[in-house]
């Protein structure tokens, strides 16, 4: 698990209070279910619901609202994808290079690498805007938990655009798919093989980087294997490269060390795929994906006995998807009050769904330059373990990039846009709960609502006329803002 | 409310109720004030080279022929290193740091690590950070002085400029605000500025329908960087760099780093960082790209700070996660190692070289064995510099290094 997870985790601060009933957390959930809990589940296995979603899914019953979530619809209707710049598909002949000058060269390059970061926000804008119209959010849900999990940036070490939006489409088709599967995927993309250095790993010299954080981050955490097996199987992933002019994965044997290895007390003359087989027959495998899944879906630093209690779920599975996460999103440790609210929201997900919240029709341009502000670019994790997520969200710096957010959204044309906001009644009480419903499910201290209200109807300060028909727009978005600025609301 | 109530509400699982009449509390004693006396004080600037700076290139065996025996490729040449002593040299991008090295503000303290090293990036960095090589902590060891110093409770005790607050300066008691850069921190003005107005009183109301792991530290968080980013241009913008800064992120991050010293706010630990060091393939272009980013910005930091006269009470210190292994590996890069050398620098230092020099014939499984504990030099920092007892914070105690005076 990356560091910072540990240091809250050490001290309890990220786990909810309370006592655990192990015997009953991953049973299915029998309890109430309305409109604030079909916004929770939502929110974890989605990006939030509009208030129209919220309504839609309150409406059927608790196993067909998880039914619905895990079964995936047709997408063509989608937004077309972008258009990325492809290499390989263009001017990327050595050939071509070969002529130039050093100065063609650095124009050529120059060129090429303009181009990749027009794609790079072209990319982000689209997939925001997927996450937010998509009628299977899971999917995209799952594609960017595994984005952040199997973490490559893109636009370093040879890493081009086109290689991250291949990458994302492996993850998006295996977003209720088999685990192993992934993995080997993963290990064999030309994103991934850049990005931790596999694209070099050869017999005679060869290079740790990716056996050490396929094992670290990826499958199995930290202490559960030792340096010697990450030397042995850097081996068995020798020559699994890329072939630079198409682009495409590689199994060079040439430069494949096929001496015997000792990895994980097991002995032979194994390949990648074979220590990724062996890492999966790992009972350490299982328990570091229930954690991860746990950790995104339900709360931060699971007890060690949910942790095995959804390992065995997983192992009974093969590492199967689908049947684990509709464990998870029907059982009765996710809608319990524990897990209420017990996640930070990401910048993107605090992006997506204050647009899904507000029911906006399509993401604000200035959407990539704002999640950079608040510390969450996307194609650009700012390390190997990707996010570090939970308490890391919530400092100085980004709680203030989130507010400012907030303001410029609620100041600008596409708030026109919002469904609902502007159709609020003009009747301050109601309003103020309609907002507090709406955007918080009604999880706002009394306190903050009369506040609200008192700012809404003017009576807060002299500085205020008494709310009337010119101004009731610009209250009520600046009302939205004030609901949307609660602590809560930082809270998946 | 006091903080530490919330802090205590979170813990203990209880519901966290705040008093209606928040808007008074804040006016009480026990919140923190922006700016405080106490601010000649003494500053520990820490420089994180993330990603695993490679020390055999960066402070270079060149007496070893070892060295470039197992360098075959990646050897920095005899002639170019900057020699210290017929032994080591810095790096041929570092000059700014060797003509400070010369005027006697730099020590260099060779192989410095822990016992039983761990090669995971994010394993090893907790580790340098907590101090804690043996078991999990959740407070830095910078942190721990924070608490440790009692001092006048402000907003700017401890300063990170970066976007996540690091684990060194997680305490149980102090808030540290984490800035990437002045110009984004601090609520844009706008029509709305009633509502932000009512927000600021929102924030520190916390009676919420629902528990929750993080909500009393959202709302603190949320109240201290909305007082603190107002009151930050105010107590710094008065302040005039001398010279200019490389326009680097490390230049900027220092540049920001002695505009808020020099405006004595009572800051006692600021936090920078720099890389990534991490270079598995094609270490020359990157590593020497990095040491010459810092060692630039190391020059202009200290010039700006000579000529506000505020050198001999700003001291430095580097860390970085591990050095890299002794042998290069096929793709001219390096490896996870081990021990590495770190800078201290500054007015107060005792300039020179300390601890002995990497043994490149007893490598500890490819790799240069720790012969300085990173301890040793926090309880110079913390007893020497920062004058605090060291035991408590480190959890033992480690022998001093000579470094400082």
């Amino acid at each position: 698990m990356p560091a910072s997870f540990n240091r809250r985790m050490a001290a309890g601060l990220n786990r909810p209070a309370g006592t655990l009933d192990v015997r009953d957390a991953l049973k299915p959930y029998r309890g109430i279910w309305n409109e604030r809990l079909a916004a929770h589940l939502l929110r974890r296995a989605g990006f939030g619901g509009t208030p129209y979603e919220v309504a839609r899914f309150a409406r059927m019953s608790q196993p067909q609202a998880v039914r619905e979530l895990l079964h995936f619809s047709d997408t063509s209707g989608l937004p077309a994808p972008p258009d990325v710049y492809d290499p390989f598909a263009e001017d990327w002949h050595l050939g071509q290079l070969r002529g130039l000058s050093a100065d063609q060269r650095r124009k050529f390059f120059n060129t090429i690498r303009k181009r990749s970061r027009i794609s790079i926000v072209s990319m982000q804008r689209w997939w925001l805007n997927r996450m937010l119209v998509t009628p299977n959010p899971l999917q995209e849900k799952m594609t960017f938990l595994f984005h952040g999990h199997f973490t490559t940036a893109a636009m370093q070490k040879g890493v081009w655009p086109i290689y991250v939006w291949n990458q994302q489409q492996l993850f998006r088709s295996h977003a209720l798919g088999n685990l192993r599967d992934l993995t080997i995927e993963v290990s064999k993309d030309p994103a991934m093989l850049l990005y931790l250095d596999n694209a070099l790993n050869n017999k005679s010299h060869p290079n740790e980087n990716y056996a050490r954080e396929l094992m670290e981050l990826f499958t199995l955490g930290h202490g559960n294997y030792t340096e010697e097996d990450v030397r042995q199987s850097a081996r068995a992933f020798t020559g699994w490269t890329l072939n630079r002019f198409t682009g495409s994965f590689v199994d060079n044997r040439r430069i494949h060390d096929t001496g015997l290895k000792t990895f994980l007390h097991r002995t032979g003359n194994f390949d990648g795929t074979d220590i990724v087989s062996i890492i999966y027959d790992q009972p350490a495998c299982a328990r570091w994906w229930a954690s991860t899944l746990l950790n995104n879906f339900v709360y931060n630093d699971p007890e060690p006995q949910l942790i095995d209690a959804l390992a065995a779920v997983i192992r009974q599975n093969d590492y199967n998807l689908a049947p684990v996460l509709s464990t998870v999103f029907a059982s009765n440790v996710f809608y319990s009050d524990r897990a209420y609210r017990a996640l930070v929201k990401s910048p993107v997900e605090y992006l997506v769904g204050t647009h899904k919240a507000l029911a906006l029709p399509q993401i604000v341009e200035r959407a990539p330059v704002a999640l950079r502000q608040m510390g969450q670019v996307l194609f650009s994790p700012p390390n190997v373990a990707g996010w570090p997520g939970g308490a890391n969200w919530i400092t100085s710096q980004m709680t203030i990039s989130r507010q400012n957010f907030l303001a410029s959204l609620v100041n600008s044309p596409m708030m026109d846009k919002s469904a609902w906001v502007d159709r609020t009644p003009m009747d301050p009480k109601p309003a103020v709960e309609m907002l507090v419903g709406q955007l918080l499910q009604g999880d706002a201290p009394s306190v903050a609502q009369t506040q609200i209200l008192r700012y809404l109807d003017g009576s807060d300060t002299s500085a205020l006329k008494m709310l009337n028909g010119e101004n009731f727009q610009e209250r009520v978005r600046g009302a939205a803002y004030l609901t949307m600025s609660l602590p809560a609301y930082q809270l998946a | 409310m006091k903080r530490t109530n919330f802090v205590l509400g979170a813990l203990s699982g209880l519901a966290v109720v705040a008093n209606a009449d928040h808007i008074l509390a804040r006016a009480l004693a026990d919140t923190p004030l922006p700016g405080l006396p106490g601010g000649d004080d003494r500053v520990l600037v820490l420089v994180n080279l993330q990603g695993g700076n490679d020390g055999l290139n960066c402070v270079v065996p060149h007496g070893n022929p070892l060295y470039y025996q197992m360098r075959p490729s990646l050897a920095v040449p005899r002639g170019d290193v900057l020699a210290l002593d017929a032994s080591v040299g810095f790096n041929p991008n570092m000059k700014s740091l060797k003509s400070m090295y010369d005027k006697g503000l730099v020590a260099v303290v060779q192989g410095v690590g822990y016992p039983n090293p761990d090669h995971s990036h994010f394993r090893s960095t907790e580790i340098w950070q907590t101090a804690a090589p043996d078991r999990y902590e959740h407070t830095g060891w910078l942190g721990r002085y924070l608490d440790d110093a009692r001092l006048p409770k402000n907003l700017f005790n401890g300063v990170a400029l970066a976007q996540v607050l690091p684990e060194v300066l997680v305490s149980n008691g102090v808030d540290v605000p984490s800035i990437a850069q002045v110009a984004g921190y601090g609520l844009v003005s706008d029509r709305n500025a009633v509502a932000r107005k009512t927000y600021t009183q929102l924030v520190t109301d916390n009676r919420f329908p629902f528990k929750s792991p993080y909500l009393a530290h959202i709302a603190e968080v949320e109240d201290d960087a909305q007082r603190g980013s107002e009151e930050l241009p105010k107590l710094i913008g008065g302040y005039k760099p001398a010279g200019s800064y490389p326009a680097t992120p490390l230049g900027r991050s220092l540049s920001l780093a002695a505009q808020i010293i020099g405006s004595k706010l009572g800051t006692r630990v600021l936090y920078v960082q720099h890389g990534s060091f991490d270079t598995h393939v094609n270490q020359k272009a990157t590593q020497d790209r990095l040491l010459q980013q810092f060692s630039d910005a190391m020059g202009a930091f200290y010039a700006d700070l000579q000529a506000h006269g505020d050198e001999n009470r700003v001291l430095t210190m580097t860390f970085s996660e591990f050095g890299r292994r002794i042998e290069e590996n096929g793709s001219q890069g390096t490896d996870h190692g081990e021990a590495s050398p770190l800078f201290l620098v500054g007015g107060g230092v005792k300039g020179g070289v300390y601890g002995s020099a990497p043994n490149l014939e007893k490598a500890n499984m490819g790799n240069v064995a720790f012969t300085t504990d990173f301890r040793s030099v926090y309880a110079t920092v913390i007893e020497r510099w920062l004058g605090r007892p060291s035991q408590k914070i480190l959890g033992g105690s480690f022998p001093h290094i000579a470094a400082l005076a």
